[in-house]
């Protein structure tokens, strides 16, 4: 399989909503082939969106959540960080590696550091013997 | 409720790799109620097939469906056409569903996508357990409401084995409870120790499904 | 109590059940001493005669496993045929596990015609500690009703099914007890049940915690139990401290005090240990001679027959006596 270039990023509003809003705010646009997609909150996930996301063709995933302690439905970012998880088997055993789904804890102010983030997993490759296991038949 | 759940999917992808046209079929009743299949879990599977299938480079069509129970035949007319124009019918129901879906078409080629495990119950969110094997001669009066046939990894019927400890069975102490504990536990709360002293006879095991697979008519109720 | 079932005490107004040493010797108020012989892992009856060989004379009687822990042996029948043979009285043990009702009865049958006259009634270890754990296990009956279908065979003369069988089946019937796994409160229910069903001697799980055993015996005594059942107490000999260590933590209803452990780490290595091993289990087997209600000792030297002997000389349980038939 031929890894698409192409990033989706399933945020929750509160946290990284903001913070991307920040960005745009500041005229930083995300890179290319990255698209974002805003989620009310972690809570909301479901392994279902994830899975369709590299369905449409997205060669990575990240969701972004909000800390510890700050989400507002209390239990929401871990609910997401758990769907994350599953995803990630779920991926695994459907031939896609889990190295392409990448999750992140995020308050609202962290607009500086996200973007390298975003950038740094979009550019990310795995050491030769990790592609070794990808899709092949 | 019947607890069931999802196959491995490799297991699952040797059965339509290189079929063609998949139905895809989840049950909303016992199997949507464990997380097994229902809607949600048929729109996963599927996900994941057309994911595997295209990182094998293979060609594949999963069409996704869900009935209200696969095992009432009268739930199960819809899907007549769709069966009709597909290779493989993937049935995410309990084996009974399978089953039932296999007799009501018997020209499709239906293939299990769960493993039907026990008659149980939810004990919290995500956990399931055994509670009831169909002996077909209920004597959870006599044990104070706890089934040891079904909950004593060895059915004993009077009293526990030597590897009960701490309240749990050797087999699998981290999951099974020592089912003698429950009932003496059970038995002396409601007051009713002394049936614990009764020699319980050997079981007539003919009722269950060591006496053949069963057959309940109402005849009462049959036209 | 009961349904209805008699049970037989233990004074047997000089009619004996099954006329095998082992219900001799206890009948007549001596100290009873058995020891265990587990068989091969397939058809070397050699294994099984050098075992003899060390057991010869030592012990009043000699428990064949059956399928022990779920590992494939050389069957209890076939191995208490060989005993009997030899002029070895055999306890042929019979779990619940692998067969059901027909084959006991016909196994039961099958050892009263080869000689077999003590017959252990046992639940058995589930399949998946053995070597088969993917069969299908049994347990068509468990102990309690195994006892009582077998006593039922021997004082009826009736099979489980309800016809007459065809010849006598003198059988002297055991169980086990474990004074130490239950819910405290079960364990003597247990043992009721068991003697309620019919059961002749029991032999307990190995014994570690004397002052835990001590204790259940004293309400053995007082339920008057004793006066029903003739109770052997198991008694294990220790190899080592790594042994004792293994059994407290890894042998489901055996607890090894630290003090044992104590004694046998400071006993040595090796032969050293082995001996501090059997030297505390000759203590263990006269300590139990004087409790109340016990009338013997089973000695569990698991791979380890070698053992019996010096034990039995220490714990001055040899010559066995004779008993007249």
């Amino acid at each position: 399989m031929v890894a698409s270039d192409r990033m989706v990023v399933l945020g929750c509003d509160h946290s990284a909503g903001a913070a991307l809003d920040e960005l745009a705010a500041q005229g930083r646009a995300l890179p290319a082939g990255v698209e974002w997609v805003r989620l009310p909150c972690g809570g909301g996930l479901d392994e279902l969106h994830i899975l369709r996301a590299f369905e449409s063709g997205a060669g990575r995933v990240m969701v972004l959540a909000c800390n510890d302690s700050a989400c507002r439905s209390v239990q929401g970012n871990r609910w997401a960080e758990k769907r994350v998880q599953t995803a990630r088997r779920l991926l695994e055993e459907a031939g896609v590696p889990g190295w392409r789904l990448e999750f992140k804890a995020v308050s609202p102010t962290q607009a500086m550091e996200l973007l390298p983030w975003i950038e740094g997993f979009a550019a990310f490759e795995p050491a030769a013997e990790e592609t070794s296991q990808e899709g092949t038949p | 409720m019947i607890v069931a759940e999802r196959k491995p999917l490799a297991e699952i992808l040797g059965n339509v790799r290189g079929v063609g046209r998949v139905l895809l079929v989840g049950c909303n009743t016992c199997v949507a109620i464990c997380l097994a299949g229902g809607e949600k879990e048929v729109a996963v599977t599927a996900a994941q097939l057309r994911l595997a299938l295209r990182s094998e480079g293979l060609e594949g069509c999963i069409t996704e469906g869900c009935v209200e129970r696969q095992c009432e035949e009268e739930f199960n007319e819809e899907l007549g056409d769709a069966i009709a124009t597909h290779d493989v019918v993937l049935s995410m129901a309990c084996g009974v569903g399978v089953q039932t879906l296999a007799e009501q078409f018997p020209d499709a080629i239906v293939y299990p996508a769960l493993n039907t495990t026990f008659m149980g119950r939810p004990e919290e969110r995500g956990i399931w357990s055994e509670r009831c094997l169909g002996c077909g001669n209920c004597v959870l009066d006599k044990f104070g409401g706890v089934c040891p046939i079904t909950r004593c990894s060895k059915n004993l019927l009077n009293g526990p084995c030597g590897g009960s400890a701490n309240g749990r069975c050797e087999v699998d102490p981290e999951n099974i409870p020592c089912a003698w504990q429950l009932v003496y536990d059970r038995l002396e709360r409601i007051g009713q120790l002394g049936r614990l002293m009764e020699v319980e006879p050997p079981k007539d095991w003919s009722t269950s499904r060591h006496g053949g697979p069963r057959k309940i008519v109402r005849e009462d109720m049959v036209l | 109590m009961t349904q209805g079932d008699a049970t037989q005490g233990v004074a047997t107004q000089g009619v004996a059940k099954s006329g095998s040493r082992l219900e001799r010797i206890l009948d007549s108020g001596a100290f009873a001493v058995t020891a265990e012989l587990g068989p091969p892992k397939g058809t070397d009856l050699e294994v099984v005669r050098a075992k003899m060989g060390l057991l010869r004379g030592v012990c009043d009687a000699v428990n064949i496993t059956d399928n022990q822990t779920a590992i494939v042996r050389l069957s209890s029948v076939a191995a208490s045929a060989l005993l009997c043979q030899d002029g070895l009285e055999p306890v042929m043990q019979m779990t619940c596990r692998d067969r059901n009702r027909l084959a006991i009865q016909a196994d039961v049958f099958g050892a009263v015609a080869l000689g077999v006259r003590n017959l252990l009634c046992l639940t058995g270890d589930h399949q998946c500690f053995g070597n088969h754990p993917a069969a299908k296990n049994v347990y068509d009956l468990d102990s309690v009703q195994l006892i009582r279908m077998v006593r039922r065979l021997r004082d009826e003369r009736v099979t489980e099914g309800g016809e007459e069988v065809e010849g006598e089946v003198p059988m002297f019937i055991g169980g086990a007890a474990n004074p130490f796994g239950d819910p405290f409160e079960m364990r003597v229910i247990r043992l009721a049940k068991k003697v309620a069903a019919g059961v002749d001697f029991i032999q307990t799980q190995c014994i570690f915690d004397m002052p835990r055993f001590r204790e259940w015996m004293h309400r053995v005594v007082d339920l008057g139990l004793h006066e029903k059942v003739h109770i052997l107490a198991g008694v294990m000999p220790l190899k080592s401290a790594g042994a004792a260590r293994y059994i407290n933590n890894n042998v489901a209803g055996i607890s090894v005090p630290d003090a044992v452990i104590k004694r046998m780490s400071g006993a040595g290595r090796g032969q050293k240990a082995r001996d501090e091993g059997m030297r505390m289990c000759a203590e263990m087997i006269q300590e139990v001679r004087e409790i109340e209600g016990v009338h013997g000792a089973h000695i569990m030297a698991v791979e380890w027959e070698e053992a019996i002997r010096p034990i039995t000389e220490m714990a001055g349980v040899l010559p066995r006596p004779a008993v007249a038939n």
